[in-house]
């Protein structure tokens, strides 16, 4: 399974890579449009997902906009930093036990060793 | 060796209590190894660990509010230390580890319960969780109990497999 690799300030996760449909910077894209809590691309109102304070991390000063789509609706994510797309085996991927999250709807779906640390797998289908 | 009715339990320091957990439920102590915080999670979950390609979520008693009575935790304790020891235990199908320090064996000799401490309010450990106080020499040691212990930390009870029978007895007392 292919991943793109971000960063949210110190933690670093995965996003499946046939989910993000656009990496957006918005210092070279005209049509994304922050309003309010949500944004607006190309006219399509998106919910705005900010994981830096699930995280509990500060909002960097340049973010990347991911469009993500979920298998029900599209939203679109900040992050920090995209690092790179990599190959992930499926059985790397250890599942998450679903009774350490504190409400429904999580946000992360599995654990893959990465070097010095495991990273998460984001979970775009609980969270969309 | 061993007397008639001697139980084997896992001592372990958290928050300055000493704790103790039957052998039983205690598959493997392991050095911390990485663990990476989760988002969403209780407050109580430090994050996961990759052991043996599970997931396995870290446990940190020291952040469990209800786990504590009026005067812990960190009652003579080192405040603030992260566990040094991972210890993992098999609940039903759930795997979990609790972070600990200074992890050894213990050997309780018979069942006497002595649940006394916990009950006039002298133990750290919210009394819920106490099956019982093991001395030894001058020190005390909080026996947990893992049935109320794992239901209050939200890992799904399961039919107990043979590793766990009797963990969960309670005083019949009701106390």
């Amino acid at each position: 399974m292919k991943f793109l690799m971000v960063s949210v300030g110190q933690a670093r996760y995965a996003v499946q890579a046939d989910a993000v449909r656009r990496i957006l910077d918005p210092a070279q894209e005209a049509d994304l449009h922050l309003e309010g809590a949500g944004a607006v691309f190309r006219g399509e109102h998106l919910q705005l997902i900010d994981l830096h304070a699930a995280a509990g991390e500060s909002p960097g000063r340049a973010p990347v906009y991911l469009l993500l789509e979920g298998s029900h609706r599209r939203a679109i994510v900040r992050v920090d930093g995209t690092e790179a797309i990599r190959d992930v085996p499926a059985t790397d991927i250890a599942p998450l036990p679903p009774f350490i999250f504190a409400r429904p709807g999580r946000v992360f779906r599995g654990v893959f060793p990465d070097g010095p640390s495991p990273r998460l797998v984001l979970d775009q289908d609980g969270m969309l | 060796m061993s007397g008639p009715g001697a139980h084997w339990l896992i001592r372990f320091n958290v928050g300055g209590a000493e704790a103790a957990l039957p052998l039983g439920v205690v598959r493997e102590v392991v050095a911390r190894p990485p663990v990476v915080p989760v988002p969403g999670s209780h407050s109580f979950v430090s994050g996961v660990a990759l052991l043996g390609g599970v997931a396995l979520p870290v446990y940190d008693l020291r952040r469990f509010g209800a786990f504590w009575s009026a005067t812990g935790p960190d009652r003579g304790g080192p405040a603030g230390a992260p566990g040094e020891h991972l210890i993992v235990c098999d609940w039903g199908e759930a795997r979990l580890g609790l972070l600990g320090d200074r992890v050894d064996l213990l050997e309780q000799e018979g069942r006497g319960d002595d649940r006394g401490e916990a009950r006039e309010g002298g133990c750290a450990v919210s009394r819920k969780f106490v099956r019982d106080v093991v001395r030894r020499d001058e020190e005390s040691v909080i026996l947990l109990n893992p049935v109320t212990l794992f239901a209050s930390l939200g890992v799904p009870a399961a039919g107990p497999p043979r590793a766990m029978e009797g963990v969960g007895e309670d005083d019949p007392a009701g106390g």
